[in-house]
């Protein structure tokens, strides 16, 4: 039973790692955590995390350049069915295309497009980047058990884009940033979240620990 | 208004110093990702590391220490010490660090600082700590001539996530913030303005979340969250409590 995080040059992979493997131990869960850059090991992988930092079209370059990875995505995720987490990047990844700078194709796994986050108050700098509260637009098991809404948990978020979902039934929740941002879409066997988990205390870590129990 | 706990790194431990003398070191913790796992599960929100042998050497040298912290914490984390060029800077920032703080180099090298903050947007911090209103910098074993209104301003409009302002004749002694000094650096700038430097007590918070405060981004705290004058629960609800109006 392996959960892989992808290792394509992207994204804070060690602290990912440890904070999954610290929601492992403290759920009792004992799926060893894997940061791997091998397509082999993620078409293999119980579990798939796609972290990602930085611009939407580096992201793609960087993923399409590990040989055979985007199939062992695929693959795993959209035809074994495999519980998949994208986070930050890696969860705008799953759009049909990113508008940063060039416009790039995602996934392709989530209907909408990622672009530029827009706040009505000029005053609010972009990137949004600090602690956020989470609106639940509709139940998702990866939110089991954690307090959220305006008096709930803080996710802490870091961006300047976010996914706009088409599918009203895609997107989970949203943060307040002068007005809604996708905070966290999901459709079937896979989920993303803008904020990172893993820098999220209690909030991320029980994120992390109901997807490493998450039977879709 | 986010209170950062301080963790203060030498020959790999945890320290305090007083006012910044390194030869007044009192080390309070040996496992320095222990003491961030500690802040962390008290409730604090993003984590305040200094490499106080880097700040001295001009190069980052408590590495180790910071990686471990970076690799137990579910924090963001800003950190400063010895931070002087580029790849350091990318380096940091790359491993994961959310905000690298640069001090030297915003008095030697102003122009290092505005290119890091294009290439890094809001993500780079400046650190002005000062004698007498005149800013000192390599570990504060030099003063410049410059003050810190001279210095914060040439970075307005630069993209600079945050200046950390430290009082060095308040540090580690609990003398409480200077908050006259910080609040007219506030007044004079747009970028956001955290103090540090002296926080004592539950009183200099309480004196943070009044109105003429409200300007400041934040608040480091150190000495006296290690000493027990400030109980880390207590701070927290306070500043809660003020969000949620």
């Amino acid at each position: 039973m392996t959960v892989a995080i992808i290792d394509y040059g992207s994204g804070n992979l060690h602290s990912a790692a440890k904070a999954f493997e610290r929601a492992a131990r403290e759920s009792g869960a004992s799926q060893p955590i894997t940061v791997t850059s091998d397509p082999g090991v993620v078409r293999n992988a119980d579990r798939v995390v796609l972290p990602g930092v930085g611009a939407f079209a580096d992201c793609r370059r960087g993923l399409d350049q590990v040989p055979g990875m985007v199939a062992a995505l695929s693959e795993a995720v959209r035809r074994r069915g495999r519980p998949f987490l994208g986070i930050c990047v890696g969860m705008q990844l799953m759009a049909e295309r990113g508008r940063e700078y060039a416009v790039t194709d995602g996934l392709g796994w989530i209907a909408g497009e990622v672009c530029r986050i827009a706040p009505e108050d000029p005053g609010l700098k972009i990137p949004h980047m600090g602690w956020n509260t989470l609106d639940v637009h509709r139940p998702h098991p990866l939110l089991d058990g954690i307090p959220l809404g305006p008096q709930g948990l803080h996710a802490y978020f870091v961006h300047s884009y976010h996914l706009r979902a088409e599918d009203p039934a895609d997107l989970l929740a949203v943060s307040d940033y002068g007005g809604p941002i996708t905070a966290l879409v999901g459709r079937d066997n896979y989920a993303g979240t803008q904020f990172h988990p893993e820098k999220s205390q209690k909030l991320g870590l029980a994120l992390i620990a109901n997807f490493l129990k998450w039977k879709p | 208004m986010i209170l950062f706990p301080a963790i203060d790194l030498k020959d790999g431990v945890c320290v305090r110093l007083e006012q910044g003398d390194m030869k007044r070191a009192t080390v309070f913790n040996r496992d320095a990702a222990a003491q961030a796992l500690g802040f962390e599960a008290e409730g604090f929100e993003y984590l305040h590391l200094v490499d106080l042998d880097g700040a001295f050497a001009g190069r980052p040298v408590n590495a180790h220490a910071i990686e471990r912290i970076l690799e137990s914490v579910p924090l963001p984390v800003q950190l400063g010490g010895g931070i002087r060029d580029m790849a350091t800077i990318a380096a940091w920032l790359e491993k994961g660090v959310d905000r690298v703080i640069i001090g030297t180099a915003a008095v030697r090298d102003p122009e290092l600082v505005k290119q890091a903050a294009h290439d890094w947007p809001d993500r780079i911090a400046v650190g002005l700590d000062a004698r007498d209103g005149r800013v000192a910098v390599q570990g504060w074993a030099e003063t410049s001539d410059l003050s810190v209104l001279e210095i914060a301003r040439r970075f307005e409009d630069a993209g600079v996530a945050a200046i950390i302002h430290t009082d060095i004749s308040r540090d580690g002694l609990l003398k409480g913030l200077n908050l006259d000094a910080t609040i007219a650096l506030a007044d004079a700038v747009t970028i956001p303005v955290i103090a540090s430097g002296g926080l004592a007590s539950l009183d200099d918070i309480r004196r943070l979340l009044e109105p003429r405060a409200k300007k400041l981004a934040g608040a480091i705290a150190g000495r006296a969250l290690y000493d027990g004058q400030l109980n880390a629960g207590e701070a927290l609800r306070l500043i809660r409590a003020a969000r949620a109006q």
